[in-house]
């Protein structure tokens, strides 16, 4: 059967070094060496010292797109990322500002994220029927309507005290802490989606939806819990977005739901649902960075640096089908 | 032969030192001017002005713009340019506090931050070049007003919003002008209007000040929307005496100034960009080269805009203060209406 993207799924089953090698993974891995090759040649300063050290501010978007691939997988998308991002980080501040100790401001940014993810979570699965489009569109422009409000005219907030915060962005060596969290968090990702029965779960759904209720899966307990720990990784995102800028203001995480679909899109993860993995999301996340760091590094347009990775993203749309028809072709 | 290209080759050497003697005081340094977003015209006339003088001192200027104008993607920024360890960053900075952290891990790395346009918090910043003072934009209007009042009679402000942070401060300290200077006592200020930024909304509320007070002579508004909508509707009411004054951008108003009755707004006033520019150039390369530190009482000299003395800044910070308001009246608005 030819899936929407072009690519088939074979009931022969491969090897699983062949598929990696041969697979859209393989080629992921081949653009992450080309564009650190392409990244040393056009950009002097591009090592790992300072590789490590601009990465943070990128990497708080990667828990992001750990979440909302398991949201693509089932065919489905949350916009509303962003600004709970943004509220979560704002009442970060506030909380902090109050006096109250770091790991319950941890805690409850986390918490606060949560709950934004639990209001998606319960509108889309009591009205199951709804779009996921249009009600995270409505949230994204309640959660950020609510932060502004709470931020008042100045529009923005800023830590009293910076200590907590700054601590966060601590190093082991010259590895910054946000790398081990993410690294760890994206093991876990992967082998749930990959390995479970709750991941299987999550394909059948994204497969088909209609199918997977009628064999025995709790489509609605699934969305619910996935909707809801999107919200959790926006609150741990805001952690990391308040201690690289000391605060948080209205424009606070603009665009983060588009960036975490694109990074998990260009990893091969179809936004059609039902396809991809977490793989392929996590190398594609990490040429994402790196693309960025090596072109910013030489003061490349941010226009031009946007415009590349539009283009690429049409690429690794396409490409699927290209293979696919040539593969056809070459079959007759 | 021979001789003659040795004779060419050390008269080159020898022009070629001159030409380093003569060059300036920031030779091979390396600048990054930071702004708030690409695509904004008066920036652009400012970052001009800053790479000019830069150059001509010998400096390399980097121009660079965020993705997007919001204080994450000015953080990225920051970022680049600290791998790119320039000698110093001069910034216009999209928020007050988001900043701090890249801004104080530039300044442990060795780099000179100054700060123009907009600036971020006294933490984040070395000196702050600031275009005026809230009372040097009091003083320049409140005798603008004296002056085309012909000292003494009613006038108004037309404001922007209530709430406008910079528009309540000049008002402010324009009331307080007024208490304190015997001078401006037969000055009557009979109404502040807001018209929120709106060219309709201005309108309107000239208009309403025109048919409450019949015998109005000036009207200040020290906001670019107000003045523009105020110059237009007065110009195209028959007969009407009143004047226009305030702060405005040279393109807009080029059709309304002028010294005769033909034209509303006799001359207004605003900061010269290109100087701003030029000016945190001189500051920046001043710290750069250790004239200045940024701590209060220093003073420096920013080529032909001459000497400047940094002083305490209303945030606790420190700034230099370019200078009083710069007039536009119909000798240069149309020189300046081309930049901006």
């Amino acid at each position: 059967m030819a899936g929407k993207s072009g690519r088939s799924i074979s009931n022969i089953p491969e090897s699983p070094i062949k598929k990696l090698i041969f697979g859209w993974e393989g080629i992921l891995i081949l653009v992450f060496i080309g564009v650190n090759i392409f990244c040393k040649w056009f950009s002097e300063y591009y090592n790992m010292f300072n590789l490590l050290r601009q990465m943070p501010v990128y990497l708080a978007e990667v828990f992001l797109m750990l979440v909302m691939a398991f949201i693509l997988v089932m065919g489905e998308i949350d916009i509303s990322v962003g600004s709970t991002v943004c509220l979560a980080a704002t009442m970060a501040c506030i909380i902090a500002n109050a006096g109250t100790p770091m790991p319950l401001v941890i805690l409850a940014t986390l918490a606060v994220g949560t709950c934004c993810g639990l209001v998606n979570a319960t509108i889309l699965t009591r009205f199951s029927e709804l779009p996921p489009m249009i009600v995270t569109l409505a949230t994204q422009i309640i959660f950020r309507g609510i932060a502004e409000i709470v931020l008042g005219s100045g529009g923005s907030i800023a830590l009293s005290d910076t200590a907590g915060f700054k601590a966060i962005n601590g190093k082991i060596g010259s590895v910054p802490y946000i790398l081990f969290i993410v690294v760890i968090l994206a093991v876990i990702a992967a082998i749930i989606l990959g390995k479970s029965t709750f991941g299987r779960k999550v394909y059948a759904i994204g497969t088909n939806r209609l199918a997977a209720r009628y064999s025995g899966v709790a489509v609605q307990k699934i969305r619910f819990i996935i909707y809801t720990l999107m919200g959790t990784a926006a609150g741990l995102c805001a952690v990391f977005m308040v201690a690289s800028s000391y605060g948080a203001n209205t424009t606070t995480g603009t665009g983060f739901e588009m960036d975490a679909i694109a990074m998990a899109v260009f990893g091969g993860i179809s936004s059609t649902g039902g396809k991809g993995n977490m793989i392929g999301g996590i190398i594609s996340a990490f040429i994402i960075v790196c693309l960025r760091i090596g072109l910013g590094q030489r003061n490349v347009n941010g226009q031009v640096i946007l415009l590349i990775i539009g283009v690429l993203l049409i690429a690794a749309v396409a490409l699927p089908n290209i293979f696919g028809s040539l593969r056809k072709a070459m079959k007759k | 032969m021979k001789k003659l290209l040795s004779v060419l080759l050390v008269a080159l050497l020898v022009a070629g030192l001159m030409t380093s003697a003569l060059a300036g005081a920031a030779d091979g340094k390396k600048i990054a001017l930071v702004g708030k977003s690409a695509g904004n015209a008066f920036f652009e006339v400012a970052a001009n002005g800053f790479k000019a003088a830069g150059e001509a001192e010998g400096a390399k200027v980097d121009v660079v713009y965020p993705e997007d104008a919001t204080a994450d993607a000015q953080i990225k920024v920051l970022d680049n340019l600290i791998s790119q360890q320039p000698d110093a960053i001069c910034i216009s900075a999209n928020d007050v506090n988001a900043l701090q952290a890249k801004l104080e891990e530039a300044m442990d790395a060795g780099i000179k931050v100054s700060a123009f346009d907009s600036a971020p918090n006294p933490a984040s910043r070395q000196v702050f070049i600031n275009q005026v003072t809230n009372d040097g934009v009091a003083l320049g209007l409140m005798d603008a007003v004296y002056d085309i009042a012909g000292g003494e009679g009613k006038w108004a402000i037309l404001s922007a919003t209530s709430q406008a942070a910079n528009q309540n401060a000049w008002i402010d300290a324009m009331k307080a002008l007024m208490e304190a200077d015997e001078k401006y006592a037969k000055l009557e200020l009979v109404e502040v209007a807001y018209g929120d930024d709106e060219p309709q909304k201005s309108t309107d509320q000239t208009q309403a000040l025109l048919d409450n007070y019949p015998d109005l002579k000036v009207i200040c508004a020290p906001t670019t929307v107000g003045i523009m909508a105020a110059a237009k509707l007065v110009q195209d009411t028959e007969g009407c005496a009143v004047k226009v004054t305030g702060l405005g951008m040279p393109s807009e108003m080029l059709a309304y100034t002028g010294a005769d009755d033909a034209h509303s707004c006799p001359y207004f006033f605003l900061w010269s960009m290109p100087d701003l520019g030029k000016m945190a150039a001189y500051t920046t390369i001043a710290l750069i080269n250790g004239d200045i530190t940024g701590a209060e009482g220093e003073t420096f000299t920013a080529g032909d805009l001459g000497e400047y003395t940094i002083t305490k800044a209303d945030d606790g910070g420190t700034q230099v203060i370019l200078g009083p308001l710069f007039k536009f009246d119909e000798s240069n608005v149309e020189e300046f209406a081309k930049l901006y």
